[in-house]
């Protein structure tokens, strides 16, 4: 399929169907995180399988940019109406003849992690001056308060070129790791740890050259780039083997490759379709195991209490909240589910200058709930989900396999 | 530690899992998406309609049943509804659900009608429809769905159920639930009356335009979170107050929903939303697992037992296609159909054939064959989804739920005690 392809599936195609099923029962109206805290969007049921019907080419409900594709509405739809892809393929059509360069910008993940590593400390350090976000918002319009990523001075790449190999032979065989762009430039510590758990339970690891799996784009409208990047990315993980599980510790990637590029951007391919049938966020894959009876759980005890806050991408997956399942078998740990649909950030949406107040506002309970239960630590599977946190809690915000990775007595 | 599927997160499906995960159960609770006791509007109806009027539904049951050999009730019986009818409200405890299961109240609706309901929020028994009853209902100019006049003109105009009179009268108030916003659901009203600051405001406009008489009848949007707002109102007020419960979003519905879920979660059920249920492996007479159609592909969910709490028609739990041939959409089981025309023409009618096809089960909800042997000897089913209830029209939906999710849930974890006695016997 290409780029054109993609947009005039956008335009025409599958999920339009769906909205025959919606019964105007208006769950997904209750669920939407956005138009909960502001009267600028008209909600997913209004924008969605309402205006839908009225759309020849474009929306008739310009408000469908404020439209985080958070996917609540869909996750919890009784009737099968694929609200929030309807409403993700809308935009696109919507943003098609004029999309911001900002956009445009913001979307390169890979790019900026390239470009920021080398340079960490210096990249950093202008990413804190007041003026430099000044300009930024001025000239490209995201936010000078977004939170923005922490540039690290080694890359997982190098990371893995560097340490000694695990001294213990793998008995179980041997799966394929997908870090994302901001596991392999930003999050380095996440996929650092989810490789060692792995090995640690007696994996194979083995972590092929990947690029970025074009979710930014994709939620941006950028349906082109987006395409390009998905397909590009299942080639790169299928080189290292056609039969392998494929683990991930970025929950909203998983996501793109699971069901989004597909069901969203119409990406018809054999290569993902077997890329998103193979792949496990890592938690569920643990969660698998101990399901299976196949999980040590010879966890040391860890006296913690603390939030963990499932990303909307993560549960947009239909797989409930896995990562409360395992920290449950930790000894000690009490993990405090946020009861928060989203954090507000929603991949790029809060970094927009015109949706940083709703996207903090959608944030803002979640952010009290982590002060009041434990104001250092926080949990969450996603990358941007926790700079938000971060950000808006101060807490220190890690990803579970963090707990996971300590009780196994590894850190 | 045995391990329970429910699939169906309506209020059978939600009262089942809590009571096999507080009891030791490993239980999974499957659902395609929100269930349905979000859109109720927040009260526990027994038995409404016999078909007359009902004022006490436990007594009215038995004779009910005689009437009615196929329904649920015939089976589910006044001790053990009434039982399950108190175990519920003492899940959900008083803040959010008061009454008498043997004692139906009657309260107005929306369009004015009166309902008896028996479980109830504390926030609507001042609302009971009784002889010399002084309503003020008040409406809200930005929110459509609740039209005062319409309330307090067909109150005033009808007999209540026990005789006498009820004295009505609207008034309008011009009180937008957010700033800029002229057309406001009532769950944006009840989230901004959970603030105490904007409820203050709120109470004294509303003190403003009722004067000091009569019980003031309000929509049904007084707090969502904050189960204790509406009586904070009624003391700004200075009057009783009452809600009346409003076309979804129904926020007494939401509250019962989110109290119940968080209640199952911190039982120590996982919650699985958002995914079908799409097939299931079956050998040597029980159901070994069902398949999840989760993003990414089917996942298999193992158990001893499974629950069926799907619903009827209006989740899609029953299908009927365009030859009226009616099909259960998870196992395919088989239904008990009644002779004849399932849709007569005579929609104001006697009660449509078609609403009560649904499975057949045992006295313990074991899904049988209509009359014959259990289809599985581990699969079990609780609420909309049994046979033999014209719910909607009954005015029996939740009591049917309840009572059957509390007895398949003991059933499913009494035959696991045996089974447990019998491998430590052996």
């Amino acid at each position: 399929m290409n780029a054109n392809e993609s947009l005039e599936f956008a335009q025409t195609q599958v999920a339009r169907a769906s909205l025959d099923h919606c019964v105007k029962c208006t769950i997904c109206e209750t669920h939407c995180p956005v138009s909960a805290v502001t009267p600028k969007f008209t909600g997913p049921k209004f924008v969605g399988p309402q205006a839908e019907r009225f759309r020849h080419g474009e929306s008739v409900d310009h408000s469908l940019d404020y439209c985080s594709s958070c996917g609540a509405c869909t996750l919890a739809c009784p009737q099968g109406v694929k609200i929030a892809e309807l409403n993700s393929q809308a935009r696109a059509v919507m943003k098609a003849d004029d999309m911001p360069l900002r956009d445009r910008l913001i979307t390169q993940t890979t790019l900026m992690g390239m470009a920021m590593t080398p340079v960490a400390p210096v990249a950093n350090a202008a990413l804190r001056i007041k003026p430099v976000r000044t300009v930024v918002e001025k000239v490209l319009g995201i936010h000078r308060d977004a939170p923005m990523p922490h540039a690290n001075t080694q890359t997982i790449t190098g990371w893995l070129k560097k340490r000694k190999k695990p001294a213990t032979h793998a008995t179980r065989g041997t799966l394929i790791f997908f870090h994302g762009c901001a596991g392999g430039y930003f999050e380095v510590e996440t996929s650092k740890k989810s490789i060692e758990v792995l090995e640690h339970l007696g994996y194979e690891v083995l972590v092929p050259k990947q690029g970025c799996c074009g979710l930014a784009e994709q939620s941006n409208g950028l349906f082109d780039g987006a395409t390009d990047k998905v397909l590009k990315l299942c080639d790169e993980l299928r080189t290292s083997g056609r039969d392998l599980t494929i683990i991930s510790s970025s929950g909203s990637c998983t996501g793109m490759l699971k069901h989004e590029a597909h069901e969203i951007m119409g990406v018809d391919d054999v290569r993902l379709a077997d890329v998103g049938t193979r792949i496990r966020d890592i938690m569920e894959f643990l969660l698998e195991l101990y399901d299976a009876d196949e999980l040590p759980t010879d966890f040391k005890p860890i006296e913690l209490t603390a939030v963990y806050h499932a990303p909307c991408q993560l549960k947009s997956q239909g797989m409930g909240q896995p990562a409360m399942e395992v920290l449950k078998l930790i000894p000690g740990v009490e993990a405090i589910e946020s009861g928060a649909t989203c954090c507000g950030i929603a991949g790029t949406y809060g970094l927009k200058k015109e949706k940083y107040e709703i996207a903090q506002a959608v944030g803002k309970p979640l952010f009290d709930k982590v002060k009041e239960v434990n104001p250092e630590i926080a949990y969450c599977d996603t990358e941007t989900c926790r700079w938000q946190i971060r950000k808006g809690s101060g807490a220190a915000v890690e990803h579970p396999i963090f707990l996971v990775h300590q009780a196994y007595g590894l850190s | 530690m045995t391990r329970v599927v429910v699939i169906g997160a309506g209020v059978a499906g939600l009262v089942a899992s809590i009571r096999l995960a507080d009891a030791g159960a490993r239980v999974a609770l499957l659902n395609k998406g929100t269930g349905g006791l979000q859109l109720s509007q927040g009260t526990i109806d027994i038995l409404g309609y016999a078909p007359e009027r009902v004022e006490r539904p436990l007594e009215a049951l038995a004779g009910f049943a005689q009437a009615h050999p196929g329904h649920p009730y015939a089976s589910l019986d006044a001790e053990c509804v009434g039982t399950a009818a108190g175990y519920l409200k003492d899940l959900l405890g008083p803040a959010l659900l008061v009454g008498d299961p043997a004692v139906n109240l009657q309260l107005p609706t929306a369009v004015g009608a009166i309902r008896p309901t028996a479980l109830v929020s504390p926030s609507m028994t001042a609302g009971a429809c009784v002889d010399g009853a002084d309503f003020v209902i008040v409406g809200l100019r930005q929110l459509k769905d609740f039209y005062p006049e319409l309330v307090a003109q067909n109150l005033a105009r009808t007999e209540p159920p026990g005789g006498g009179r009820i004295t009505a009268r609207s008034v309008m108030l011009d009180f937008p639930a957010r700033d800029g916003e002229i057309d406001s659901s009532g769950l944006t009203y009840a989230r901004a009356l959970d603030d105490p600051a904007y409820r203050r405001r709120f109470a004294l406009a509303v003190k403003g335009v009722v004067g000091d008489a009569g019980t003031v009848g309000l929509p049904a949007v007084l707090g969502l979170d904050d189960h204790g707002a509406w009586a904070d109102i009624a003391e700004l007020i200075g009057a009783e107050v009452f809600e009346i419960p409003l076309p979804p979003p129904s926020v007494p519905g939401m509250r019962l929903n989110r109290a119940l879920t968080e209640r199952a979660k911190s039982a120590g059920v996982r919650v699985v939303p958002g995914s079908k249920v799409t097939g299931f492996h079956a050998s040597g007479g029980s159901v070994r697992s069902v398949s999840l159609a989760t993003a990414g592909g089917a996942r298999e969910f193992v158990a001893e037992a499974f629950l069926l709490a799907t619903g009827g028609f209006e989740s899609g739990a029953l299908h009927a296609d365009s030859y009226h041939k009616v099909h259960e959409s998870v196992f395919d089981l088989p239904l008990r159909i009644p002779e004849g025309t399932l849709v007569h023409g005579d929609y104001w009618g006697d009660p449509q054939p078609l609403f009560t096809i649904g499975v057949d089960t045992d006295e313990n909800l074991l899904v049988r064959h209509p009359g014959g042997e259990p289809v599985h000897n581990n699969l079990y089913a609780a609420g909309g989804i049994l046979a033999g209830a014209t719910r909607w029209q009954e005015k029996s939906g939740e009591g049917i739920a309840v009572a059957s999710a509390v007895r398949a849930a003991d059933a499913i974890l009494s035959v696991a005690a045996t089974a447990t006695s019998q491998g430590a016997a052996s």
